[in-house]
């Protein structure tokens, strides 16, 4: 039901653009971006999602950034130094003020590292920055942060460190923080109106390159055909998370257009290697075989998003650039299921969640089909889906759509959580691949550690513990005067952006 | 009802996974369990949750770090406003057509009338909510097309979600009236040569008013208890869009608090119902039994 209603939507919007006629344009005075939801919260240290990101990442500094070519570049930190394996030193910006006017020091950024490690403190993002060990102020403006161990993906997840002020956190508590939250970045909070709309005012004494909107509203606004609604009717200048479909009537609209990047999210599907029927290599294998991702990616996603033939992009550290991806072979897929006999008519569990697009899991389905394989699709909702998805070989499903990002640009936050037998996720049993996979993360030659992970992805292309299918692509919809460039990390700085009517 | 849904939550996942990265390991989740308290045995988190309910304590998001009170604080005022517009569209609409659809059942315009009842009662409101804002938002220009501000924001939603009520209405005053018209006084009243419109104001009201006051107590609960899909496709920021979003991400405090809300609103109703009959039909307070 759900594609079809999406299909008559974006129909209908089509329809009735043509017939449009001129409505009142949003004052540039104002941006307004339309989110799916509101901000889970605006304390960087608590909670994280995409929607909290957008608003407090421009409320914020961090300690490093990625520039729009995806290369991390300073932001509070001026320069830093290795140390040693275990070691770095950050030079910090002496130029930095808060938004109460007081002075950004090294001991702010400790502070926001301390804080954020700290194990009481309880924040999700925990397990971004748990090997981060200690972190100091040697003398005026450095920070030492010791790490346990040589942890090459220590730069890629200070990206998302945001630095808070320690006199103002420490004197009004985690709570009113969170309310009235006090950064060091290019947008200052004004208001959150629960449920409806977070207004930020710019800084107008913001060190670096100044918003280019005197106000900026991030509002929620959960219905994907509405928030396309509100850019036709110029009530909103930005949009995110559209699909193909609904973009469509975008491509001819006046007043708005589409925005689209490649994302670091892969999607793939996830074999339970440690269960029948594939503990069966060959049965593993014409899965790969048979799926036709190409058709998916064209046929279905309006062609937005890139087969992969690994779980890594070329915005990874520690992506194979030379690999061979398995061809679309349907006819080979089959004669492995004939090879395999009875074990091949086993029923097969494919586990999914409504989050993710059906048409592409009932595709997957058919194509499996096709081979000769018995699978049947089980969906249940996304905390259900994680449950049984990090629940060890034993709980893992047979077989399960998903798509995976670290938002951290690095092959450790990809391949290690996915296969490695310590990580919850793992439902793979390679001691070889946990050599290799232990070896990357302990050294930050990078050259080892593309060696590492190009012998990583060939044992998956061997194996089929996973299937890479495709690279997402991040949709936007967007104002006709708004220059800007989306980014891989699926960033959403203000400052990055121009606009002109 | 609060018990149910307590354990039914508990028992078909787990807000931690939902709250930490796809990088966590075993270590991270189980350490952030903790410090929410869902690794204690399920006996022992109902017990304090019934011990905070008795101190009126609704409870903390542990997606959004604040109180459920505030939460439902922010909320409610959106979800009144949008009911009130919902149940003045279905009133004012489906009380009028159902007395027309009685008094002139026979006409074809009645006929077509009860067509129109009908489609605004199959649409659903995914689509017609969208239709809506296509027109009068995208194309006429008249009206915001989403999110809250001013009286012109509370239309398109208040209708999208009054349409479907008001067939309801409609539907129920139609028959209350022909169910009166058939009475005895009526036809007194009819013999006196009292016309239609005197008939209707003077005699026929009060008396259809019972079963129309029953329904419209039930639909202004259904109301608030969240029309999901119509707060959706507006962005209205009501209990209802909370609820689900709070379903989904387990956020077992603020689904519980709403539910407990929600129990004691449809109770509170009710009750206003039961004193509203005394109020239009004085011989339920009389004699305690109607009729």
């Amino acid at each position: 039901m759900f594609p079809i209603h999406k299909n008559i939507i974006a129909g209908t919007v089509g329809l009735l653009i043509a017939l449009s006629t001129g409505s009142v344009l949003a004052s540039k005075d104002r941006f307004v971006v339309d989110l799916v939801n509101e901000p889970s919260s605006l304390d960087p240290h608590v909670q994280w999602n995409p929607d909290s990101y957008a608003v407090y990442r421009n409320v914020f500094d961090n300690l490093i950034t990625r520039n729009n070519k995806g290369e991390i570049v300073p932001q509070i930190a001026t320069s830093w130094k290795q140390v040693s394996d275990s070691v770095v030193e950050f030079q910090i910006r002496t130029d930095v003020l808060f938004h109460d006017g007081q002075k950004l020091t090294a001991e702010d950024v400790a502070y926001s590292v301390r804080r954020i490690t700290d194990p009481k403190f309880g924040s999700p993002q925990l397990g971004q920055f748990d090997k981060i060990t200690k972190a100091e102020v040697t003398t005026g403006n450095t920070v030492r942060l010791t790490t346990n161990g040589a942890y090459p993906a220590l730069l890629a997840q200070l990206v998302k460190l945001s630095i808070v002020p320690k006199a103002v956190v420490e004197a009004v508590g985690k709570d009113a923080f969170n309310l009235k939250p006090i950064g060091s970045g290019p947008y200052m909070f004004q208001t959150w109106q629960r449920g409806v709309q977070v207004t930020l005012v710019r800084n107008e004494k913001y060190w670096g390159t100044k918003g280019p909107f005197p106000t900026a509203v991030f509002r929620a606004v959960p219905d994907a055909a509405t928030r396309v609604a509100n850019l036709q009717a110029g009530a909103s200048d930005l949009a995110v998370t559209l699909n193909s479909d609904l973009v469509a009537p975008l491509k001819n609209a006046p007043k708005a257009k589409v925005l689209a990047e490649p994302t670091e999210r892969v999607a793939y599907v996830r074999l339970n290697t440690t269960k029948p029927p594939f503990d069966n290599e060959k049965i593993r294998q014409a899965v790969a075989l048979a799926i036709d991702k190409a058709a998916l990616v064209d046929g279905i996603l309006g062609g937005f998003d890139k087969p992969v033939g690994q779980m890594l992009t070329k915005a990874h550290a520690g992506w194979t650039p030379d690999l061979p991806a398995i061809p679309f072979d349907l006819k080979k897929a089959q004669a492995l299921v004939k090879e395999a006999g009875p074990a091949a008519k086993l029923e097969i569990e494919m586990a999914t969640s409504p989050v993710f697009d059906q048409r592409i899991v009932q595709a997957i389905q058919q194509m499996l089909v096709d081979a000769g394989l018995n699978v049947k699709i089980n969906m249940s909702d996304m905390a259900s889906y994680l449950k049984r998805a990090q629940g060890g070989p034993e709980v893992v499903p047979a077989l399960s759509f998903g798509r995976w990002s670290c938002a951290c640009l690095d092959a450790d936050g990809v391949l290690f959580p996915l296969l490695h037998k310590g990580s919850p996720w793992s439902a793979y049993r390679n001691p070889k691949a946990d050599v290799q996979l232990e070896a990357a993360r302990q050294t930050l030659d990078s050259k080892k550690r593309i060696d590492a992970y190009r012998s990583v992805n060939q044992m998956v292309n061997q194996d089929v513990p996973l299937v890479p299918l495709y690279q997402s692509a991040a949709i936007y919809g967007a104002a006709r005067g708004l220059d800007w460039q989306p980014t891989p990390d699926e960033s959403l700085f203000l400052n990055r952006m121009t606009y002109k009517d | 009802m609060i018990t149910l849904i307590f354990f039914v939550q508990r028992l078909t996942g787990d807000p931690t996974f939902l709250l930490v990265p796809e990088t966590a390991t075993q270590a991270d989740i189980d350490a952030l369990r903790n410090t929410l308290g869902l690794d204690r045995p399920l006996f022992v988190q109902y017990l304090s949750f019934l011990q905070q309910i008795a101190s009126f304590d609704l409870g903390r998001s542990v997606v959004q770090n604040v109180p459920v009170s505030t939460i439902i604080a922010s909320r409610l005022p959106y979800t009144l406003q949008l009911a009130a517009g919902a149940l003045t569209v279905a009133c004012g609409l489906g009380i009028p057509v159902g007395i027309v659809l009685a008094l002139y059942r026979q006409s074809a315009a009645a006929r077509m009338l009860a067509g129109l009842v009908f489609a605004a009662q199959s649409m659903p409101t995914f689509w017609s909510g969208i239709m809506l804002i296509m027109l009068f938002a995208v194309t006429l220009g008249w009206l915001p097309p989403s999110s809250v501000g001013g009286f012109e924001n509370l239309i398109m939603p208040s209708v999208a979600l009054g349409l479907l009520s008001m067939a309801t209405f409609a539907r129920i005053t139609r028959t209350a009236i022909l169910d009166e018209l058939t009475r005895d006084y009526v036809r007194s009243a009819r013999a006196r040569g009292a016309r239609t419109g005197r008939l209707l104001v003077r005699h026929l009201a009060r008396n259809a008013a019972i079963p129309v006051i029953t329904v419209a107590a039930i639909e202004i609960s259904n109301l608030l208890a969240g029309a999901v899909i119509v707060e959706t496709v507006f962005a209205w920021p009501g209990l209802g869009q909370v609820t689900v979003q709070s379903i989904l991400s387990r956020d077992f405090m603020v689904v519980q608090g709403v539910v407990l809300m929600g129990a004691f609103v449809t109770i509170a109703l009710n009750l206003l119902a039961d004193i509203l009959y005394s109020a239009v039909d004085p011989r339920i307070r009389l004699d305690g039994v109607r009729r």
